[in-house]
């Protein structure tokens, strides 16, 4: 295209530095606000009167800031679940169902040691390794169950995980409601609450689940990078035929990425039903926190499955989550503007990946 | 889109008589092509000899800055054969896309008998007489040959008179010698039978001048000469026909009246075939001098390496591909396996590297059994496969020149700790091949998608034959490689056997096989017809028995 002498190219790039691929990112997330601004502005609201309201209440007010890192830390491990099977091109779509069976498994190692009734005389620190231990193999057996459906006979992992979903969903309503085992004495529908020496310890009012979120992007960043099985999940995910012909074994990838997913999966469980302060049990609206958890997936596909990038992407859409219901209320807000806020956001930021691809070349035409 | 010409490189002025001019220009153009008529016409009384297409200084400039053709003058007259000649991004391709009407030039002009034209797609291209057959068939396998010829005909918009235009198509490939039956379903036809199809059709067409992409490339040399004497036939109608060829040099000689050589989307040379040789026309090709007589050592064969033993596979389709075969390599050792693609060669190759399971039978590498063995523990024993192909298997696109060499070593104790990949001494490795093997990259890290086929394949082999596998696979190394990296990739096969390896090299090129094997097996609808020493392997003969013709004595 040429425009007053000059010439415009669309050129593919052949590779992308780090640091621009961030600064795309920056740039997305302020066009989107500045995009959705003119439907505050058609509503008659200052956008940056409501942006302060979301961002100071997310991030900058202490109260609303240990709110927007709970969320941050539930999706950041449901993003690590999406994220080791997309990485071997296969998807995860079975979070909610996975982190419930790791609540459960974290509830049923409490229920078994006479946690529900009783006090636990046992030591803290053993009984939390239990409790999220159980968690991740029970996500890892769900999720493993789909890898190896997908393995052995090529089973569509996005149909298993996804019925997985309502069959752990319902086995949760059996389990915490109309009397079942784990229903909380009062019979309100709700599990029992976890006892004092089972609630994980808060650090500055954070819960522990957040270092290990910290330690796990440093565990998989190193297994991108550096590990053979990382190598294998890569090449698996970019061309099956040829990790086959390198001799990968599909059955095994497979496997792994749905164990590891499943397990982290877990972990989100644990972290909303027994680390978050003043939670402490798997409450009637559990079915939200599943759906919630799709927003990993949201979080892996901007980030391409970066398991650094995804934790600013968490922490962005956590905050985000709060602050937007926080000024809805405030300002009386449309109903779902917080949610429609996200999602401007998320297209704004992967439309921006058209950059990461291609760059627009000025160039003055000589004649 | 526009090109230069139509603004004639000022910019649009918004003076009315201006725009008026333009329409009506392009208004007439418009009308002269879709005239009918002028088509009639324009082909009316043609003398042998006289010119019928004219490419004019044509330039066609990529995006990117590539200079794909660069003032390409270029005719065919009628009755003549001009073979156009030249390595992998010469510029034949575009050219011809610029002929069938595919691409349009930058800069340049076509004419036809004279008159200027302007192909705006393949449907104009075709109403002015031009027939393409490309390399890749564009039939419908499961429709008749019949379907096939008529599909997208201008007459057959509306009623279609079948069997008019069955007669019509029969008579026009008896007039040639060619051999159809309308009635048969394109997926029965072998390839030579399937281009017969693509040359009828393009006749029924009208076709007078017939461009042919690589037409000898899945022809057994029965069919090969069968097709050549059809197109003599044809030249006598005072056609032209204009076949484009990478490499088959022989073929060029043994049809062309003349013959055109492009390099670097230049003509170097036109000559006509009394002067032209063999050698001639590789050195103008490539641009040095090329040896074609390959240096091939005397090499002590060793110990067996390979021992296949009644092995039988099938394809993707279940049908049973390799049938019972035999055979046995020894260490410094070439077996050529000759056939015509689809004869079973590419299912017995997956499946001596385990990609694909052995129906029965066994296969014993340095006497132990690995029928059952993964593809891993193969690549561990010290087996080694070059993929035909290489896009999809044999190599990862999205990765760095590093990661792909990897795929050969991540498994490797040297390059891999206790679960850590060394990524510095991968990228060492890679710029050793790099420098080794002659490879064109910017640096390890780019990624692999963005090098040629030749250097491509000069990694995936450099890759293998890096690890010192006693036993190499080479499924058609040297395919669609231009004459420089195929002369590469034949010496590092031979190297490999004077280290003492077993090689099993699998060519649709006779030539290639003849001249680098010590023994040739020929294949034929899945089974080893026979095991022949170098000397024996006469090309007449194995070419009979590629193509089914053997008698046993």
């Amino acid at each position: 295209m040429t425009v007053a002498g000059y010439q415009i190219q669309l050129r593919r790039r052949a590779s992308l530095p780090g640091w621009k691929a961030a600064m795309f990112s920056f740039l997305a997330l302020l066009f989107g606000l500045l995009l959705f601004s003119l439907i505050f502005l058609l509503a008659d609201q200052s956008p940056r009167e409501i942006y302060k309201q979301i961002f100071g209440y997310a991030f900058f007010n202490s109260y609303g800031l240990r709110l927007s890192i709970n969320r941050f830390i539930f999706l950041a491990f449901a993003s690590y679940a999406f994220i080791i099977p997309f990485r071997a091109g296969l998807w995860n779509i079975g979070m909610p169902g996975q982190l419930y069976m790791g609540a459960l498994a974290s509830f049923g190692v409490v229920y078994l040691l006479g946690g529900k009734t009783g006090e636990l005389s046992i030591s803290q620190p053993l009984l939390l390794a239990m409790l999220v231990l159980a968690a991740m193999l029970a996500g890892a057996l769900v999720g493993g169950l789909a890898g190896f459906l997908k393995g052995k006979w090529n089973v569509n992992e996005i149909v298993v995980t996804m019925m997985l979903n309502f069959i752990a969903f319902y086995f949760v309503s059996f389990m915490i409601k109309d009397g079942g085992p784990f229903m909380n004495l009062g019979g309100r529908g709700e599990s029992f609450e976890l006892p004092e020496v089972a609630r994980a310890p808060l650090l500055a009012g954070f819960p522990y689940t957040l270092l290990m979120v910290f330690a796990l992007m440093f565990a998989l960043q190193a297994l991108f990078a550096r590990m053979s099985l990382g190598y294998q999940i890569r090449a698996f995910g970019k061309s099956p035929l040829a990790a086959r012909y390198a001799g990968v074994k599909p059955f095994w990838i497979s496997i792994m990425v749905f164990v590891l997913g499943g397990a982290f999966a877990g972990l989100a469980g644990y972290h909303y039903f027994a680390a978050v302060p003043g939670v402490y049990k798997i409450a009637r609206t559990y079915g939200y926190f599943g759906d919630l958890s799709f927003y990993g997936i949201i979080c892996g596909l901007i980030s391409l499955g970066n398991p650094i990038a995804t934790l600013f992407i968490a922490l962005l859409f956590g905050g985000l989550s709060i602050g937007g219901r926080y000024a809805q209320g405030k300002l009386h807000l449309g109903f779902g503007v917080d949610y429609a806020l996200m999602g401007v956001l998320m297209i704004s930021l992967v439309a921006f990946q058209f950059f990461y691809n291609y760059q627009i070349a000025i160039t003055k035409k000589d004649s | 889109m526009k090109t230069r010409d139509d603004v004639g490189g000022r910019p649009p002025s918004p003076h009315v008589s201006y725009i008026v001019q333009t329409m009506r220009s392009r208004m007439f153009k418009k009308k002269a092509l879709e005239t009918s008529e002028l088509h009639n016409d324009i082909w009316q009384n043609i003398r042998p000899g006289e010119v019928l297409l004219e490419a004019r200084g044509i330039t066609k400039r990529y995006p990117g800055g590539v200079l794909a053709n660069d003032a390409i003058h270029f005719e065919i007259e009628a009755g003549e054969i001009h073979a156009v000649l030249g390595e992998n991004g010469a510029g034949k391709t575009t050219l011809m896309s610029i002929l069938f009407g595919l691409v349009q030039p930058d800069e340049g002009e076509i004419r036809v008998r004279g008159r200027p034209v302007r192909f705006r797609s393949p449907e104009d291209a075709i109403k002015m007489g031009i027939g393409m057959v490309h390399q890749h068939r564009k039939l419908v396998p499961a429709h008749s040959v019949l379907e096939n010829i008529l599909l997208g005909h201008p007459k057959s918009r509306g009623v279609i008179k079948v069997r008019e235009a069955e007669e019509e198509i029969v008579a026009i490939a008896e007039r040639y010698g060619f051999k159809v039956d309308p009635r048969a379903r394109v997926w029965q036809l072998t390839e030579g039978e399937k281009q017969v199809v693509e040359i009828v059709k393009a006749l029924y067409r009208g076709a007078k001048i017939l461009i042919l992409d690589e037409p000898t490339s899945a022809l057994t040399p029965v069919e090969t000469e069968r097709l050549l004497e059809s197109i003599e036939t044809m030249t006598q109608d005072a056609l032209g026909v204009v076949p484009f060829i990478t490499h088959k040099l022989p073929m060029v000689l043994a049809i062309s009246d003349q013959v055109t050589i492009l390099r670097r989307g230049k003509v170097v040379d036109r000559l006509s075939r009394a002067v032209a040789t063999e050698q001639i026309l590789a050195q103008k090709m490539v641009g040095r001098p090329v040896i074609f007589d390959l240096q091939r050592p005397d090499v002590e064969p060793g110990e067996p390496v390979i021992h296949v033993q009644n092995l039988s596979a099938r394809n993707n389709k279940g049908f049973l591909a390799v049938k019972d075969v035999s055979f046995t390599v020894r260490e410094g050792e070439i077996l050529g396996i000759a056939g015509v693609a689809g004869n079973g060669q590419h299912e017995l190759a997956e499946t001596l590297f385990g990609m694909r399971p052995a129906e029965s039978g066994h296969i014993f590498f340095q006497g132990r059994d690995i029928t059952q063995a993964s593809i891993l523990e193969r690549w561990k024993l010290g087996m080694g496969y070059t993929p035909a192909e290489r896009t999809e298997v044999g190599s990862i696109g999205d990765f760095s020149l590093t990661e792909n060499v990897a795929m050969n070593y991540y498994f490797d104790a040297r390059y891999n700790r206790s679960g850590f990949l060394d990524y510095r001494g991968l990228r060492r490795l890679t710029e050793d091949i790099i420098a080794e093997y002659d490879v064109v990259a910017p640096s390890p890290e780019v990624k692999i998608q963005t090098l040629s086929g030749g250097n491509l394949q000069k990694i995936i082999l450099g890759r293998v034959l890096s690890r010192r596998p006693k036993l190499l696979i080479a499924n058609l190394p040297a395919q669609g490689l231009d004459v420089g990296a195929t002369e590469f990739v034949q010496r590092k096969l031979l190297e490999a056997r004077s280290h003492k390896a077993a090689v099993i090299l699998i060519s649709e090129d006779l030539d290639e096989i003849l001249s680098l094997s010590d023994w040739v097996a020929p294949m034929y609808e899945g089974e080893i017809v026979d095991i022949l020493p170098a000397a024996k392997a006469k090309k007449d003969i194995i070419g009979a028995m590629i193509a089914g013709l053997h008698q046993e004595n």
